[in-house]
C-alpha cells in the first residue's frame, strides 16, 4: 500500500498547477456549500427557536382541544398535573396558559385580539419577556394590569395607564367582559404578536373567562432539559398523563412554519446540487485528463505484472488525496468565518427586516455550526470525486494493453 | 529443456475490417540462456510475436507453452500473474515509472511479487550495481539519459528473476555508444543470471551480438541460424 500511495502522491504533484486548480474547485465547493448551509440552518434553527419559546416544546391540552380549538375544549387545572409533570426528569419548565380571543376597545378604536393569561414568573424565566417591555412595567403577580403590543397599542391610540376594554366569549355560553390598565407595552420580533397579542396575568384571564371556578386552562406548555430528546419526553408524558389528555409536539404546532423550511431547504439543495454539478465536473476534467495521460504508464505497469485491482487502488488515491486537499483547506478558510458569524449573526435592515418580522424572525442572519452540516458536506463533496474516479475505474478495468501502448 | 515453444502460431487482426495476417503458422522454441534475435522487416510480424511470446497478446489460433503451461489457458488475472513472476520487459521507450527513482522503479517489481524489504534492498543494490548506475539510484527517469534509463529498465527486467526478457527494440533511442553499452550489459546479464534475451530489432548491432537469429518475413519464419558467439 504503501508504493501505491507514494505513486499516487507524486504523480498528482508532478503536475503541480493541474492539482492546485483542482483542490481549488473542491476548496470553491467546500466554502461555498457550508457557507449556503449553515446560513439556512441559522435561520431555520432561529425561526424555530423562536416558535418553541413561545409554544413550548410540547403542550399538553384536554384530549380533542387540538382538533377542535375551542375555548369549550378547555380543562381545570389540577396541582397533581402540574406536580406529576415537574417530577418528571426530561422536564425543566411548565407554563400554564389560558388563550382566548376577544375583542380590545379604546376610545373609537376595536380591534380583535388574542389574549395570552401566563404566570408572569414563569413565562418570564422562560422567554425574558420583561426584557421586551419598552414602555411601563412587566406583569405583577398581582393587580390587573395587561400588557400590549406596541403596534396595538398604536393602533389603539392607547398608553400605560389607560384602561382598556375587553369583551369576548368566555367558557360554555359566557360572555367575557371586563377593563384592565395597561401595564407595559412590548416590542416582540413579530408583527403579528405586536399587533394582536396581550399579556394578562393567568389568574385574571381565568376569572375573565369563566369567574365561577379557579384554575381553568387551554393549555400547559412543556419546555424540556434536552429538546432533542422529544419523542422519548413525549411518550413519557403521554403514558404518564393517560387519556384525558393529550401531548402534542412543536412539530405539530408549528407544521405551517416547518413546511416554509422545508419548501426553503428544497430550494437550497438545488442550488447547492447545481454547485456539486460544477465541482464535480472540475474534479472530472482532471481525472480524465489525468488518466488519458497516463494510458501508456498503465500499459507498462500492466505488462509488467500489476493486477489492474491495484492500479484502480492507486487512481482512486490520486482522486480521493485531491478531494481531502480540497476538503481540508475548504474547512480550514470556512470554519473560523462561520465561527464569526455565528458568534456576530449580520443585521438585515429595511424592508427585508419588515419581511422578517411578518414571519416571526427576528432580522439578523445566523449562521449553524451543528457539526451535522460540515459532516454531510464533506461526504458529499468526497463522495463526489469519489464518482468521478468511476471512470478511471471503468478505463483500467477494460482497458487494452496493447491498444494503449500505441497511444 | 525448451522454456518457450510455439506452435502453429496465427495472430490475424480485424481492426480495420479488412483481417490482416501479422502471423502465419510460426513454430519456435527457445532454451533456456538464449541470447536470441527476432529480425526482418516492418510488418513482418515481429512484435506480434513477441507480444505473443510475453503474454501481452494471445495466438488466433496455435499455442504458446512457457515449460508446461499454455498461455491460452490463463485467464486475464491469472496471465499478469505469470508475467509478473517469468516475464521481464524492456521497451524501446524505456516506459520506467516517471514518479519513482531509479532504485525504487527496479524495487516496485519486487513489491508487486512481495518478496521481504531486506532481499529488495539487496537485490535492488546488486542490479543497479551491476548495470552501472549504482550512484544513481535516487534519480527518477527524468533526471538520467536514456542510455541510463534504459539500463534501469534492464535492472527492472531482471529484478523479477525471470525465466526470460522480452526486449522490443531495446536500442531505437539510444545512441551508438548506448546501444554498445547497453548490448554488452544484456549480454553480461544473460552469462551471468542465464537469463533468456529474446529481441526484436532492426538494429545491425545487436544482431552482431545475438547468439542466434530468428528472420520473419510475412508473418513466417524464413530463417533460423544461430552463431558461436
Amino acid at each position: 500500500m504503501n508504493t501505491l500511495l507514494k505513486i499516487a502522491w507524486r504523480s498528482l504533484w508532478r503536475n503541480r498547477r493541474r492539482t492546485i486548480l483542482t483542490a481549488s474547485a473542491v476548496v470553491f465547493a467546500m466554502v461555498l456549500a457550508l457557507f449556503m448551509r449553515s446560513m439556512q440552518f441559522g435561520s431555520y434553527d432561529q425561526m424555530i427557536q423562536a416558535g418553541v419559546n413561545q409554544v413550548g416544546d410540547l403542550q399538553v391540552h384536554d384530549t380533542g382541544y387540538w382538533a377542535n380549538q375551542s375555548i369549550d375544549r378547555a380543562f381545570f387545572y389540577k396541582q397533581e398535573l402540574g406536580d406529576s409533570l415537574k417530577s418528571l426528569p426530561e422536564v425543566k419548565a411548565i407554563l400554564p396558559k389560558l388563550e382566548t380571543f376577544s375583542l380590545a376597545s379604546y376610545g373609537a378604536q376595536t380591534k380583535g385580539v388574542l389574549i395570552s393569561g401566563i404566570d408572569p414568573q414563569e413565562e418570564n424565566s422562560q422567554t425574558n419577556l420583561s426584557a421586551k417591555i419598552i414602555k411601563g412595567n412587566y406583569l405583577k403577580e398581582q393587580g390587573k394590569g395587561v400588557l400590549l403590543g406596541d403596534k396595538l397599542a398604536e393602533f389603539l391610540k392607547i398608553g400605560v395607564g389607560d384602561s382598556l376594554v375587553l369583551i369576548g366569549q368566555g367558557y360554555r355560553g359566557l360572555t367575557a367582559y371586563g377593563i384592565y390598565p395597561v401595564a407595559g407595552i412590548f416590542h416582540l420580533p413579530s408583527l403579528e404578536m405586536n399587533s394582536q397579542l396581550v399579556y394578562m396575568n393567568l389568574p385574571n384571564t381565568q376569572e375573565f373567562v369563566y369567574p365561577y371556578q379557579e384554575g381553568l386552562l387551554t393549555g400547559i406548555s412543556i419546555f424540556l432539559k434536552n429538546p432533542s430528546e422529544i419523542n422519548e419526553a413525549q411518550k413519557q408524558i403521554e403514558s404518564r398523563l393517560g387519556k384525558d389528555y393529550e401531548v402534542i409536539s412543536w412539530k405539530t404546532i408549528l407544521a405551517d412554519m416547518l413546511q416554509t423550511i422545508q419548501l426553503d431547504n428544497v430550494s437550497g439543495q438545488i442550488m447547492l446540487f447545481i454547485l456539486y454539478i460544477i465541482a464535480a465536473f472540475g474534479i472530472f476534467s482532471t481525472v480524465l485528463m489525468m488518466t488519458m495521460e497516463k494510458r501508456k504508464q498503465y500499459a507498462v505497469m500492466v505488462s509488467i505484472g500489476m493486477q489492474r485491482t491495484k492500479l484502480i487502488a492507486v487512481s482512486v488515491l490520486e482522486t480521493f488525496i485531491v478531494a481531502i486537499i480540497g476538503v481540508i483547506i475548504g474547512l480550514i478558510i470556512i470554519t473560523p468565518i462561520l465561527i464569526y458569524l455565528h458568534l456576530n449573526p449580520i443585521p438585515i435592515t429595511g424592508d427585508m427586516a419588515e419581511m422578517y418580522l411578518e414571519f416571526n424572525i427576528e432580522p439578523v442572519l445566523p449562521f449553524a455550526l451543528q457539526p451535522d452540516i460540515f459532516i454531510k458536506q464533506t461526504l458529499i463533496i468526497l463522495g463526489l470525486s469519489l464518482l468521478s474516479a468511476l471512470y478511471p475505474v471503468f478505463y483500467l478495468s477494460f482497458f487494452k494493453v496493447l491498444n494503449a501502448f500505441r497511444h | 529443456m525448451s522454456i518457450i515453444k510455439a506452435e502453429g502460431i496465427y495472430k490475424t487482426y480485424n481492426e480495420t475490417h479488412v483481417p490482416v495476417n501479422a502471423l502465419n503458422g510460426v513454430d519456435l522454441q527457445i532454451e533456456q540462456g538464449e541470447f536470441t534475435a527476432i529480425v526482418g522487416p516492418s510488418g513482418s510480424g515481429k512484435t506480434t510475436l513477441l507480444n505473443i511470446i510475453g503474454g501481452l497478446d494471445l495466438p488466433s489460433k496455435g499455442n504458446i507453452f512457457i515449460e508446461q503451461t499454455n498461455l491460452k489457458d490463463l485467464s486475464s488475472k491469472q496471465l499478469i500473474d505469470f508475467r509478473l513472476h517469468h516475464i521481464g520487459f524492456v521497451f524501446q521507450a524505456y516506459n520506467l515509472i516517471p514518479v519513482l527513482t531509479a532504485k525504487e522503479n527496479t524495487e516496485f517489481i519486487m513489491v508487486l511479487q512481495k518478496r521481504p524489504k531486506k532481499e529488495r534492498e539487496e537485490k535492488v543494490k546488486e542490479l543497479l550495481e551491476a548495470v552501472g548506475i549504482g550512484d544513481k539510484a535516487n534519480h527518477r527517469p527524468g533526471q538520467l539519459s536514456g542510455g541510463q534509463q534504459q539500463r534501469v529498465a534492464v535492472a527492472r527486467a531482471l529484478a523479477s528473476q525471470p525465466k526470460y526478457i522480452i526486449a522490443d527494440e531495446p536500442t531505437a533511442n539510444l545512441d551508438s555508444k548506448s546501444t554498445h553499452e547497453l548490448l554488452d550489459l544484456m549480454a553480461d546479464m544473460n552469462k551471468k543470471y542465464q537469463t533468456t534475451f529474446i529481441f526484436a530489432t532492426h538494429d545491425q548491432r545487436v544482431m552482431d551480438k545475438a547468439r542466434r537469429i530468428v528472420t520473419l518475413d510475412d508473418g513466417k519464419i524464413t530463417s533460423d541460424e544461430t552463431f558461436d558467439r
